[in-house]
């Protein structure tokens, strides 16, 4: 058995790298982490008609998301309820109904078992086919294209689940009238690594990018100079949030322009300057640009434009699924540039996110070590000096870029959660721990 | 299918297919042996090199399995990226290849097409084996096809489009770090 008030200290900035490696520790995860939050499903523009299915996963959990007749979206278990196979094979498509090539049970849009070969011969008109449909997500949200799921009744409502995440996230998911749209097709890889390390430098790790993303700029411009410009921006003054487990950092831009997509993107974002300007705010749209993590392990990187999830795989594995999002209604080149820019920068052969591969798994490989996994990581950076509503955003708000406050929060999100705690309790705890920080703060 | 339906494929002459093959090898040796720069010199300035997704789908669906020229891709560079990535990875601090992967690369099926506009097209089945640090090995096995344009050079030709395709949906590996 393991005690997670010895194995995550937000409070100090410790954190025991047993929480990384531990099966059972997995086990638990998958059961009160992921189980009861919610969770990443499906983009609107990805299931574009009636029928239009895709197959994902709630961790380790396999559900097919479903267009339906009426345009909602529901999500089910891809697991048929005869002998457990899987209901559909495909990654995708226009399905008309789900057929088990095991043994033909078959299932509706909608999820609902529709069809049992040999139902008189075989089971004697004796099976009340209304109860052994797949299991089905029973919340999902549509927050702005987005549609997320969870299994939980008790959790609270995606709204108050984001708290104040939501002005964050809107950076990215309601910057243009028209909203967005995913580059079609997802791309998919594997890095032996645990899912945290992934989540948490989304949230909250602006730090490693000098050091381990150097190179990327070099491929990037060719002219030192220019590099020296760009990677200059990291001096700039920087801001981060912290709240319910999520992350946002970034810098303070003076400017939309230059994007790193390039002249075609800088042009389209000079057009829809006002546009933008309106929907957000002007200093949420220059600033909020950077580095995000909707707890437990969805992702995004607005500067780069590519979206993920980490499906976790075992203590030592994730699934990165990623997607590169893009304007709806912008002109065709700057969607080109965007694209190319996700592509170049952050699919698995990018020429950052191969580097981020690199250091999560080397560091999961050293925590084989028996006393590797007993020796205490440090996540102190800025510890302390955490704010509120600095500069008016709002929430947990640190004055630097800088700083793993982010991280501490989604460690205590996770802490809480993995000790069992009811979400009601989750809601008084972080009350308190708000107030007394408040306290310390005046 | 009677065997007389089976597409013939317009056979180039053995000196030329000899000539091809001979290039792409000395292509691989040159990635192989980490000779970038050198490389780099291998493609035109109009090259397009490209990797695109591709997704399970059932057979009804297949022809639109992999993803169309606007949509996911590994790799979709120009010469200028290109040129980047080189500079990248002799740059001494690209991580995931600082220190070097070992690489091998393992080339056959060459199936070759003269064009009418007298380029190649050319298809070749290949297995790209990566062993790095101490025990990380990845596998990358695929098809590529080639545009090759006959050059003034010592090898004869110069890469003016390269699609690659890997028979994997999800790729096993934790990055592509290396050329295909």
């Amino acid at each position: 058995m393991f005690d997670i008030a010895d194995l995550v200290q937000p409070d100090k900035g410790l954190i025991d790298p047993s929480i990384y490696t531990d099966p059972e520790i997995y086990q638990a995860e998958l059961a009160n982490v992921f189980a009861r939050s919610w969770l990443f499903l499906a983009h609107d523009s990805q299931l574009p008609k009636k029928g239009s299915f895709l197959q994902t996963y709630m961790a380790e959990d396999p559900v097919l998301v479903v267009r339906q007749r009426d345009g909602s979206v529901k999500a089910f278990l891809n697991q048929c309820r005869h002998r457990g196979m899987r209901i559909c094979r495909a990654d995708e498509g226009v399905a008309k109904a789900f057929t088990c090539s095991y043994h033909g049970w078959a299932y509706n849009i909608a999820g609902e078992l529709v069809n049992v070969p040999m139902e008189d011969r075989a089971y004697h008109n004796e099976i009340d086919k209304s109860q052994w449909g797949p299991r089905q997500v029973p919340r999902i949200h549509n927050y702005k294209g987005f549609y997320f799921g969870t299994w939980d009744d008790e959790a609270p409502s995606f709204e108050e689940y984001l708290g104040d995440m939501a002005w964050y996230f809107d950076a990215m998911a309601d910057r243009y009238d028209d909203g967005l749209e995913l580059v079609p097709g997802a791309t998919k890889w594997v890095i032996d690594a645990n899912w945290k390390f992934a989540a948490e430098q989304f949230a909250s790790d602006m730090y490693h990018v000098p050091i381990s993303h150097s190179s990327g700029f070099v491929a990037l411009f060719d002219d030192p100079e220019i590099r020296a410009l760009a990677a200059g921006a990291l001096a700039a003054p920087g801001r981060q949030f912290s709240g319910n487990g999520h992350g946002s950092g970034f810098g303070l831009r003076p400017d939309l322009v230059p994007d790193p997509a390039g002249p075609d993107f800088d042009a389209f974002l000079i057009e829809r300057r006002e546009e933008i300007y309106r929907r957000l705010g002007e200093q949420r749209a220059l600033a909020v640009y950077g580095h995000n993590t909707v707890f437990p392990n969805f992702s995004w990187l607005a500067t780069n434009n590519t979206m993920r999830v980490w499906h976790p795989r075992g203590p030592g594995r994730i699934e990165v699924w990623s997607w590169a999002y893009l304007p709806k209604n912008a002109p065709e080149e700057a969607k080109r540039a965007s694209r190319l820019n996700t592509v170049r920068t952050f699919s698995p052969a990018g020429v950052f996110e191969t580097d981020d591969g690199e250091n999560w798994t080397e560091v999961q490989q050293v925590l084989r070590g028996h006393i590797a996994r007993q020796t205490t990581f440090n996540a102190q950076m800025g510890l302390g000096h955490e704010q509120r509503d600095l500069d008016g955003m709002p929430g947990r708000t640190a004055g630097d870029m800088f700083t793993e406050m982010a991280g501490r929060g989604m460690y205590q999100r996770w802490a809480d959660l993995m000790s069992g705690l009811s979400w009601q309790e989750i809601a008084e705890l972080d009350k308190r721990r708000r107030e007394q920080e408040e306290a310390k703060q005046s | 299918m009677t065997t007389e339906t089976i597409p013939v494929p317009a056979l180039v002459g053995v000196e030329t297919q000899h000539r091809i093959e001979q290039f792409l090898y000395a292509e691989a040796a040159l990635l192989d042996d980490h000779r970038f720069t050198e490389w780099l010199e291998l493609f035109t300035d109009d090259v397009h090199y490209w990797l695109p997704t591709r997704v399970t789908r059932t057979v009804r669906e297949r022809d639109i399995e992999i993803a169309g020229p606007d949509g996911a891709a590994f790799f979709d560079d120009d010469k200028a990226f290109l040129a980047g990535r080189v500079r990248r990875l002799t740059s001494g601090q690209a991580w995931s290849e600082e220190p070097p992967s070992r690489t091998r690369r393992l080339l056959t099926n060459v199936r070759a097409t003269e064009l009418d506009s007298g380029e190649f097209e050319v298809r070749v089945n290949f297995h790209v084996l990566r062993s790095r640090l101490e025990l990380h090995q990845d596998s990358f096995s695929g098809e590529r096809t080639d545009l090759l344009r006959p050059a003034d050079t010592p090898l004869g030709f110069r890469i003016a489009r390269r699609k690659i395709i890997l028979d994997t949906t999800t790729l096993p590996a934790p990055s592509i770090s290396v050329f295909l």
